[in-house]
């Protein structure tokens, strides 16, 4: 259960009075949205305020960017509400609550890349010197004379990234903002956004499961427009718990077992069996170099 | 500590971003109404009779970079952004408007300058006539036609798929714009001579009221989602 939020997540009641302002968070009832007419989202209600990252999953065309689109205002909803911070997404002052983070680089034609900065800077009301800032946290600064076009999609991304960071907001969302990216550079993106994590409400989507639940706190599972799935990644269980088992040469042999690659497969009932077969295996002799979970809970959500 | 830019800076941005955009449209514009109104000024009969007759063809054509702007900005994700940061989606139609009648304007007063100086350097007189339809031909046919040819095609922008070239909405704005300036002219020349202006005055005006009417209505008449990249 998120920490703050209703009773279920799916249900959300409203906020308490007075709680907005000291608790910045997105409550979401009963959404419905999409494109010209065609809903996408369809009865979608959640709540989170509690500073974590929240991490969208779905499969394509699951509605993933149609909600990320909403909360941010640019889609009108067909029916529901979204508040940010205990105020209607319609009013104007609410948008200076959040970021946004699209899966489009969205910077002008013809800017270097620090005139880019500079035009969402204006968009923002931020001053010269946050451009002056980002450039260095992002370690973009090298690359100011640059147009955007030139760059590479690892710069280009970082430059994309670095308009959050113009100014300090309560809530980001951050759509896909690993994709297309080499794991450097989306490792060095996700300990950014982590860093805001500790402080801010985070709704991150992604593809890429392991990074999923390397990062998130919590998932939000859509699946043809609706919200199935509102839970905290660590307590949920895959239906079948599965550990690798690694060794060194010159131990005992294991008992028969699946092996995939370099790892013995052993299916237990749960993470809390896990001591009591490592204790098992070392009294029998057998050398473990290394166990790990096999399966991402996560994956299953695609199924 | 430097001061946040003014709320109102995005508009000048758009304006000098146009310009940037639209460079070889502003070129083209300025080059080919210079080189004529250089050739008119050869002789002052044909000038004054012609001259101010040319002027909105090519002060449109220079336009057409707001229009470029405007499709680029969609194509690319920018008002995505724009939209989550607050701007009205009536702001962006009007920012791309103002940035087409600058650029008309330029082109416009660069030929004036060169027309109207190259005359009188050359010994010509400023009579009414020619100053007549300056003031109430070029200059109210350049803006309104400017403005209608941009704000029809942003919205055949917003409502189309990004097509490139001649066919698509920048290659055809020039004709979108040039088309009424050409009627309104054969409107004003079949029409008796007292009627002339008021004529050009007046089509200038219903121009212009329709391109505000569109404007306004902008927001209203087009969904948000027809603002945003088709990518």
């Amino acid at each position: 259960m998120v920490p703050g939020a209703p009773a279920s997540p799916l249900d959300p009641r409203p906020a308490p009075a007075g709680a907005e302002a000291a608790v910045p968070g997105i409550v979401v009832r009963d959404l419905a949205s999409g494109y010209l007419g065609k809903r996408v989202l369809e009865g979608v209600s959640f709540s989170v305020t509690e500073p974590a990252i929240y991490v969208v999953l779905g499969q394509n065309g699951a509605g993933k960017t149609t909600l990320f689109r909403t909360l941010a205002g640019i889609l009108v909803p067909y029916a529901g509400t979204v508040e940010i911070a205990g105020r209607s997404i319609d009013e104007p002052s609410t948008r200076d609550r959040l970021h946004f983070l699209s899966h489009i680089d969205g910077i002008p034609d013809g800017l270097r890349v620090d005139e880019a900065l500079r035009f969402y800077a204006s968009v923002q009301h931020a001053g010269r010197d946050d451009v002056e800032r980002v450039l260095r946290l992002l370690e973009i600064d090298g690359l100011r004379h640059r147009y955007f076009a030139e760059l590479s999609q690892g710069q280009k991304k970082r430059v994309s990234i670095a308009r959050i960071f113009l100014q300090e907001r309560d809530i980001y969302l951050l759509d896909e903002p690993t994709s297309n990216l080499d794991p450097k550079v989306a490792a060095e993106i996700r300990d950014l956004v982590l860093g805001l994590s500790r402080k801010k409400v985070v709704l991150y989507s992604s593809h890429n499961l392991f990074e999923a639940r390397e990062i998130g706190e919590y998932v939000l599972a859509l699946k043809d427009g609706r919200l199935f799935l509102f839970d905290r990644i660590r307590d949920l269980r895959p239906s079948r718990y599965v550990v690798g088992l690694r060794v060194s040469p010159g131990g005992s042999a294991l008992p028969a077992l699946e092996k995939r690659g370099e790892y013995y497969l052993q299916e237990l009932s749960g993470p809390e069996e896990v001591p009591r077969l490592l204790q098992e295996l070392l009294a029998k002799g057998v050398r473990l170099r290394e166990v790990r979970e096999m399966g991402n809970p996560l994956e299953e959500l695609f199924a | 500590m430097e001061a946040p830019p003014r709320p109102s800076s995005l508009a000048a941005i758009t304006i000098r971003r146009s310009i940037v955009v639209g460079v070889r449209y502003l070129a083209i514009g300025l080059f080919l109404s210079v080189v004529l109104t250089a050739l008119l000024l050869r002789q002052a009969r044909a000038f004054e009779a012609t001259f101010p007759l040319e002027l909105p063809l090519f002060a449109i054509l220079g336009s057409t970079g707001g229009l470029v702007l405007f499709g680029n900005d969609r194509a690319k994700g920018v008002f995505e952004y724009l939209l989550a940061y607050g701007v009205r989606p009536r702001r962006l139609f009007a920012n791309a408007l103002l940035a087409s009648a600058v650029l008309a304007s330029i082109v416009l007063a660069t030929a004036v300058a060169v027309g109207i100086g190259g005359f009188v350097a050359g010994g010509g007189h400023l009579d009414v006539n020619l100053v007549t339809a300056l003031v109430l031909y070029s200059v109210p046919m350049t803006v309104a036609s400017a403005l209608f040819a941009a704000m029809v095609s942003m919205i055949w922008t917003a409502v189309s798929s990004p097509r490139a070239g001649l066919g698509g909405p920048a290659g055809l704005a020039p004709t979108l714009g040039i088309g009424p300036t050409i009627l309104v002219l054969v409107a004003a020349e079949t029409a008796p001579r007292s009627d002339y202006y008021v004529i050009t005055v007046g089509a200038a005006a219903t121009i212009l009221a329709v391109v505000l009417v569109l404007a306004a209505a902008s927001g209203r008449l087009l969904s948000r989602e027809r603002l945003l990249s088709p990518m």
